[in-house]
């Protein structure tokens, strides 16, 4: 989940750099006009600046990108995180009727998963997850999707409906995701994933632009899930903060 | 201000590498024939019709400063001719992107010489891309000759 | 030979398919996105009724071999020989020849059209498993043999066919220095070779409109006048010039529902994307960088534009939305991206690249992920689709030397890298465009 957005923090340290870069090499540009008014100096001024203008862009280019793997996987390891917290805090205990969900990332410590319950769909919802942690989001989309459509009163369809929205997110078809957590807000408000579904369906409605209708959703948290944990209250006020939330 | 001197040293490394890579195009201006002056085959013979570019570049180097130099008296001192600069690449790029760049390098010869003085509307453009190799040939030697702007008189 | 449009060439309707026990299905299958297989054994019996029917059966295993898909089982080996079209085989002698499907067909002459009836039985399960019937005019027989060819790779492999298509693609003939480059048209199987362009200026980069009725190309004026992007109807050969604008515009592709053409126009050293629409022929400016932003192509949704661009240093790829704006650089490997072509199904692109080595030709999927090269050489280039989005064509170049110009050909090959095969033209060819399914 964007705690912070690691372009945009950048773009705001490298521009002035860039700007600086750019009026240094200008002013010796202007000198030469005045002395000499000599047009091929000119024209080799500008052509070289360019050429800095086009390599710069390169650079960026790959840092942003950089930047981007690097959130994803930040995005994923705090979503395992809080798994894991969040297991921590059920005291390992194994949810009833059903295996617990897989952590969304490679998690070293140990799950407790019954061996008891309808073990093909519970297989297909694994599978979908590890498609997931993969990166191969949309086999991982399909997987869920098959999934709540077979199991739509299964304990898991909660949690299935948020992480088909993480498929979406993961790939910036943020109006799928929306789409996606709206319906997991919709129908499993109750649902054990509820808590994390309202808060990424508000940072999606935020990344669409929609900061007001991103408020009204982080203003239903408190409300709707007085019980969330701690770190889920702390992630929704920064998000308040972060969106300037009245 | 030791980024802007950090800068002028950038700058220089940009001339000097300019400078390094090319001499293998200086068109014999010596060997004067027995060609009517002011004709276009003086200026292919005396003058030069074409400049060189490096790889993947549209910069025109030193040795085609020279060349345009001499262009540029000659096409003052002959005012009668409209002038067609050609672009052209290297085969190792892909078709459109090469039509694209070889615009590119006719343009680049083309404002070199405007800035020496000849009027815009004397010059037009045309780009080949990799279309009309000159010579035919896949080794380094006929992509540094392909790689080239020729400035054609009509 | 062209058809008549609005030909009545479904006249006939699917004959009963027999419902098939799923599980018995598995050797007249194949699921291609497996990384091995067994081609299919497939026997094409020649087509009873009329002399033609056995050029229709040659035509269908041409088209089957080449696929990568099938093995065809040379009629030398049939036990049966008396096999026809209505009653079903001996499928104790097909199974003993090793086929796990077996086609047959008959032509009938109805008036001035003629009548055919084809069925792929499955030798394995001895049931029939598909089988079409069409009437059309005598001098469509070629076409109603892609037809069948297309439903019996859909049968066998699940996906669509692309059998029925044309290629577009530029003939190259004369010396290295001064080559002539035409626009030609033929089918996919290299049959009905014709030229649309004469060749007095050179003519690149055809590429087809939805409907196949039009081909936008570039072409260089006569006497050396600049390139300019053209709309040709293929039928009557009718070409306008799609705009004049002071710079050379090339690079034409048409939007996926056919009303826009997406092309470049290169001005005082800045190429940029625009877009036409074909009708109204308003121009719109799609990009504005100093850099060049070429070979744009349509996502399959038309949502979205894939292009090269060289504002980041080296040629790399960039997305962006359809009406401009949002671009994204996609590519991050090493070397340079070129040609970018969005796959009909929507899942990948495919791309040249330029490394130190050589050029290559790949896929990845639309964000730039998984990146996968199928092809490399000394030149290959400009890759294009089949309409399954399962096979691709692109050309190879071979180097010149001595003076003589290398040859140029085109090449077929899919996605997961098999089966190469070079596809016949009657010259030297270049820049080839898969056409979408000849509509019916």
């Amino acid at each position: 989940m964007a705690a912070f957005d690691v372009n945009k923090a950048f773009a705001m340290k490298i521009l002035p750099a860039r700007l600086v870069l750019l009026i240094a090499l200008a002013l010796p540009t202007a000198a030469a006009a005045q002395r000499g008014g000599d047009a091929v100096y000119i024209e080799d001024r500008f052509n070289q600046l360019q050429q800095l203008l086009t390599n710069l862009t390169g650079q960026l280019e790959q840092l942003q990108n950089r930047n981007a793997k690097l959130q994803q996987q930040m995005e994923k390891m705090q979503a395992d995180y809080e798994y894991r917290i969040e297991q921590l805090e059920k005291g390992g205990a194994a949810r009833p009727g059903g295996a617990a969900p897989r952590p969304p990332a490679q998690a070293a410590a140990p799950v407790p998963t019954p061996a008891a319950g309808p073990a093909n769909a519970d297989q297909l919802y694994d599978e979908a997850i590890k498609k997931l942690q993969e990166g191969d989001y949309a086999a991982a989309e399909r997987g869920f999707k098959t999934f709540i459509q077979r199991s739509p009163q299964s304990k898991l369809a909660g949690n299935a409906q948020y992480w088909l929205g993480e498929t979406y997110y993961a790939r910036r078809d943020y109006k799928n995701a929306l789409t996606a957590f709206a319906e997991g807000y919709k129908v499993y408000k109750t649902s054990p994933k509820g808590p994390d579904n309202l808060l990424k369906l508000g940072i999606t409605m935020s990344v669409l632009g929609r900061k007001p209708d991103a408020c009204a959703v982080f203003a239903r948290f408190n409300q709707d899930y007085p019980r969330a944990t701690d770190l889920q209250k702390r992630r929704i006020e920064q998000e308040r903060q972060k969106n300037g939330c009245g | 201000m030791s980024m802007i001197k950090a800068l002028s040293a950038l700058a220089a490394m940009f001339l000097i590498a300019a400078c390094s890579s090319n001499n293998d195009t200086q068109t014999a201006s010596a060997a004067t024939t027995s060609v009517t002056p002011g004709s276009v085959g003086d200026f292919r013979q005396n003058v030069g019709d074409r400049v060189f570019f490096d790889t993947d570049s549209s910069t025109v180097r030193e040795d085609g400063r020279q060349t345009l130099n001499r262009q540029a008296e000659w096409l003052k001192k002959y005012g009668n001719y409209q002038i067609t600069i050609e672009g052209h690449c290297d085969e190792r790029g892909t078709r459109e992107y090469n039509l694209a760049l070889g615009e590119r390098r006719a343009n680049a010869a083309r404002q070199y010489l405007i800035a020496q003085g000849i009027p815009a509307a004397r010059l037009k453009t045309v780009s080949y891309g990799k279309e009309r190799p000159d010579p035919v040939g896949s080794d380094e030697a006929a992509w540094a000759r392909n790689r080239r702007a020729v400035t054609a008189l009509e | 030979m062209m058809l008549p449009r609005r030909t009545t060439l479904l006249g006939g309707v699917a004959l009963a398919t027999a419902g098939i026990a799923s599980s018995a299905r598995a050797q007249l299958t194949i699921d291609m996105t497996r990384p091995s297989f067994e081609p299919v054994p497939i026997a094409i019996v020649d087509f009873k009724g009329d002399s033609v029917g056995a050029q229709m059966a040659g035509v269908i295993r041409n088209n089957l071999q080449n696929s990568g898909l099938f093995r065809v089982i040379p009629s030398s080996a049939y036990i049966q020989k008396d096999v026809d079209a209505t009653t079903p085989p001996r499928f104790p002698d097909w199974r003993s020849v090793g086929a796990a499907g077996l086609v047959v067909g008959q032509v009938t002459s109805v008036g001035g059209s003629i009548k055919v009836d084809f069925r792929l039985w499955d030798v394995v399960t001895s049931q029939q498993a598909t089988g079409l019937s069409f009437t059309s005019q005598p001098n469509n027989w070629r076409r109603l043999s892609h037809i069948i060819s297309d439903a019996i790779y859909k049968r066998v492999t699940g996906e669509e066919g692309y059998f029925d298509t044309r290629i577009a693609y530029v003939s190259e003939t004369g010396p290295g220095n001064n080559r002539t480059k035409r626009i030609a048209v033929m089918d996919q199987d290299g049959a009905n070779n014709r030229y649309l362009t004469d060749g007095k200026t050179i003519a690149l980069t055809p590429r087809f409109s939805p409907t196949l009725q039009e081909i936008v190309y570039m072409a260089y004026g006569e006497n050396n006048g600049p390139p300019r992007v053209y709309l040709q109807n293929v039928d009557s050969g009718r070409r306008e010039l799609l705009g004049n604008f002071p710079g050379m515009s090339f690079a034409p592709r048409f939007s996926p529902d056919g009303t826009k053409v997406v092309m470049s126009i290169a001005e005082n050293g800045r190429t940029n994307l625009y877009e036409m629409d074909v009708r109204g022929r308003q121009l719109r400016r799609l990009t504005n960088s100093p850099a060049i932003d070429t070979s744009p192509c349509f996502s399959a949704d038309g949502s979205q534009i894939v292009f090269n661009s060289d504002r980041g240093g080296a040629q790399q790829l960039y997305v962006m939305s359809a009406g401009g704006g949002g671009e994204r650089r996609i590519s991050f490997g090493d070397g340079r991206y070129a040609t970018p072509v969005w796959s009909p199904r929507g899942d990948f692109i495919a791309f040249t690249k330029i490394g130190s080595g050589g050029f290559g030709i790949g896929v990845m999927r639309s964000d730039g992920s998984g990146e996968r090269m199928l092809a490399s050489g000394f030149l290959v280039e400009g890759p294009t689709w089949a309409p399954n989005g399962r096979v691709l064509m692109f050309f190879r170049q071979q180097p010149s030397s001595g003076g003589r110009v290398g040859s140029a050909s085109l090449h077929q090959i899919d996605i997961t890298g098999r089966f190469e095969r070079q596809v016949p033209t009657p010259t030297d060819a270049s820049d080839p465009a898969w056409s979408p399914l000849i509509p019916q």
